[in-house]
């Protein structure tokens, strides 16, 4: 996948999730207000389910913006390591 | 030296003054990387940025002089950061000029933001780059303020540190520190003024209660704007030449034990509401080398502490204090075997405690009281609040406004509250500054604001609104009405409209006409609790299945 399609999948899990009227480059914690401790927790459950992966403990605290969501799924999904 | 050997306020001076071997942060600092300059002392996972003891001092240093031509030596700056290397070192480096430093919650609205800034008399405000965006309205709001972002510790030029700290200026201990805003009662924050000697009388308190050594290894997952980061986290870990690893709250609750293990950490500080959420969640692991759980900032239920160490079998030691009193003034006893379940411990050595009636005397072991501390960790007083300062701080004492009571061993326990802060989560909010802000929406009459059990969080929000005749607006619109100027822990989690209420159309009243929130509890508990009460559990863990 492009990143270009991680974005559009992801889109609507973030905002569903998050309750944010627009997933883009720019959402973080930072600029997001509603992305807090427990919607971290439920954002990354969402997201493995969606692309049938498991987010190691050792890397979901990094996965804090769009960039590094975005930029995690692409090497996973590169990687091989859907099940 | 003793304390006593400065200039200190009566409810800073305690019956038995403690040793003040490091008179500033600065001075801290230096002699801790004296003493091993390439042992470890910062790790940043999210980054992966590490700092030995040599690497943070000239850090902090090139912070300094990168701040002189942008500050005022004994001025006061605001920083907005996240748990990053560019708030520690903008906060060191300011702090050896004798700069007063207001960190804020990123988190905060706009015009929160502003308050703070503005109330604390701030010369310029340091963000984090990531904040442009954000803060740009503000920017265009205060054009007299001095806004300055920075995205990079590394793009500090680099400089002569010998020549640099040759010229910074000697700073006594009793010179402020930090400002730390909490919620007031008024509705609008106070600030909390905290000096170099408060913060490093407290750490060494804590450091020694919990006998931290250069092993100690403290994972740090609460917040640096907040005074329990910088303390207990970084001050009592520095004070002893250990480690800490630093984390973004928001980031750290499904890897805790992860952190834990990998970095082999020995020590942490949470609220209650973290062990909550890692046992409600289900999250397994590995304690590795954790000694000690550090837990305070709200009630610890006694279940919540049982279960938890069964499961895990890590010492959870609980504490009490406050931001006016630095941070924690009485802990349970070290090590696990002497602690008291259910008590908030005993008062640490730096500081005295004692449970006094409404005439201000010290009432008998077992009889429920007012806390009272006083000591060198006692707090310099709020700022620009002088009618407040001389209610809390009066007869040589802080009054806490919490109360409890000792019993005759000496340990404490804690009761209520008098008046009705809300503690959800750590952070403390008055109901004031909710109901301000609903005061200005154009169709509410009147509000109040009540805190509702949360099993996770302790407390939640729930607000009541009276809306003027015939207005339509929805519990939606409020609760919209309220994120503009409330930032998200603030928001109520439900906003009840009383006009619809059959049973309840006014809020009830007092003869004097004061809304009587201890009535509005008893309605909620009674009408409205049950299809609550259990609601951001099931939501929580319904994301997990």
């Amino acid at each position: 996948m492009t990143s270009q399609e991680i974005y559009s999948a992801l889109a609507p899990i973030v905002e569903q999730v998050l309750q944010i009227p627009k997933f883009d480059e720019t959402t973080s914690m930072y600029t997001a207000p509603m992305w807090d401790s427990l919607k971290h927790v439920q954002l990354l459950s969402a997201i493995e389910k969606k692309f049938d992966i498991e987010i190691s403990a050792d890397e979901a605290f990094k996965l804090t913006s769009a960039e590094r969501l975005v930029r995690y799924l692409q090497g996973a999904i590169d990687k091989g390591t859907r099940s | 030296m003793i304390t006593t050997a400065w200039p200190l306020l009566p409810y800073q001076i305690s019956a038995k003054p403690a040793d003040l071997l490091y008179t500033n942060f600065r001075h801290l600092l230096h002699a801790k990387m004296q003493e091993a300059p390439d042992r470890e002392f910062m790790i940043f996972p999210e980054t992966d940025r590490r700092y030995t003891y040599r690497e943070f001092y000239d850090l902090t240093i090139t912070a300094s002089e990168w701040l002189r031509p942008r500050t005022r030596a004994f001025g006061t700056i605001s920083i907005i950061f996240r748990n990053t290397p560019e708030f520690l070192s903008i906060f060191f480096g300011a702090v050896a000029h004798g700069i007063n430093v207001v960190p804020i919650n990123p988190d905060l609205a706009l015009q929160e933001i502003r308050f703070i800034a503005e109330n604390s008399d701030s010369e310029a405000v340091f963000y984090d780059a990531e904040l442009k965006h954000k803060l740009a309205p503000l920017q265009t709001e205060m054009p007299a303020m001095k806004f300055h972002p920075l995205a990079d510790v590394a793009d500090m030029p680099k400089v002569d540190v010998v020549a640099v700290e040759a010229a910074l200026p000697d700073v006594p201990p009793t010179t402020p520190a930090a400002i730390i805003y909490t919620s007031g009662t008024t509705g609008f924050p106070k600030g909390v003024i905290l000096s170099h000697m408060n913060f490093i009388i407290d750490g060494m308190g804590m450091a020694e209660w919990f006998q931290f050594s250069p092993a100690t290894r403290s994972l740090c997952i609460l917040p640096m704007f907040h005074n329990n980061g910088l303390v207990v986290s970084l001050t009592t870990t520095l004070y002893r030449g250990g480690s800490i690893v630093i984390i973004d709250p928001k980031a750290s609750l499904r890897s805790f034990w992860a952190l834990v293990d990998r970095y082999q950490c020995t020590h942490t500080s949470v609220m209650p509401s973290i062990l909550a959420a890692i046992l409600a969640l289900g999250f397994e692991g590995r304690p590795g080398r954790l000694q000690a759980i550090i837990c305070g900032g709200q009630l610890l239920p006694l279940s919540l502490a049982e279960k938890f160490e069964a499961k895990f079998g890590i010492p959870i030691f609980e504490g009490f204090g406050s931001t006016e009193a630095t941070s924690y003034s009485c802990f349970n006893r070290f090590p696990a075997d002497k602690r008291k379940l259910g008590s908030v411990g005993t008062v640490l050595p730096i500081s005295d405690m004692q449970v006094v009636d409404e005439n201000d005397v010290e009432v008998p072991d077992g009889t429920e009281g007012e806390i009272c501390i006083r000591g060198a960790n006692v707090a310099i007083g709020y700022h620009k609040l002088p009618e407040l300062q001389e209610m809390k701080f009066r007869g040589g004492w802080y009054h806490s406004g919490d109360y409890g009571l000792r019993d005759s061993n000496g340990d404490y326990y804690f009761r209520s509250r008098k008046d009705d802060l809300i503690v959800k989560g750590g952070e403390k909010i008055y109901p004031a500054e909710i109901e301000n802000v609903l005061s200005q929406h154009p169709n509410v009459a009147e509000s109040a604001v009540i805190g509702i059990d949360d099993p996770i969080l302790g407390q939640e929000i729930c607000a009541f609104a009276r809306l003027k005749d015939n207005s339509a607006n929805s519990e939606a619109d409020l609760l919209a009405y309220c994120a503009k100027s409330l930032a998200r822990f603030k928001q109520p989690k439900r906003i009840v409209i009383t006009n619809r209420l059959g049973d309840m159309p006014e809020l009830p009243k007092g003869p004097t006409k004061k809304i009587l929130h201890r009535l509005l509890r008893q309605y909620y508990e009674k009408r409205l609790a049950n299809s609550e009460d259990m609601e951001t559990l099931k939501w929580v863990l319904g994301s997990q299945g």
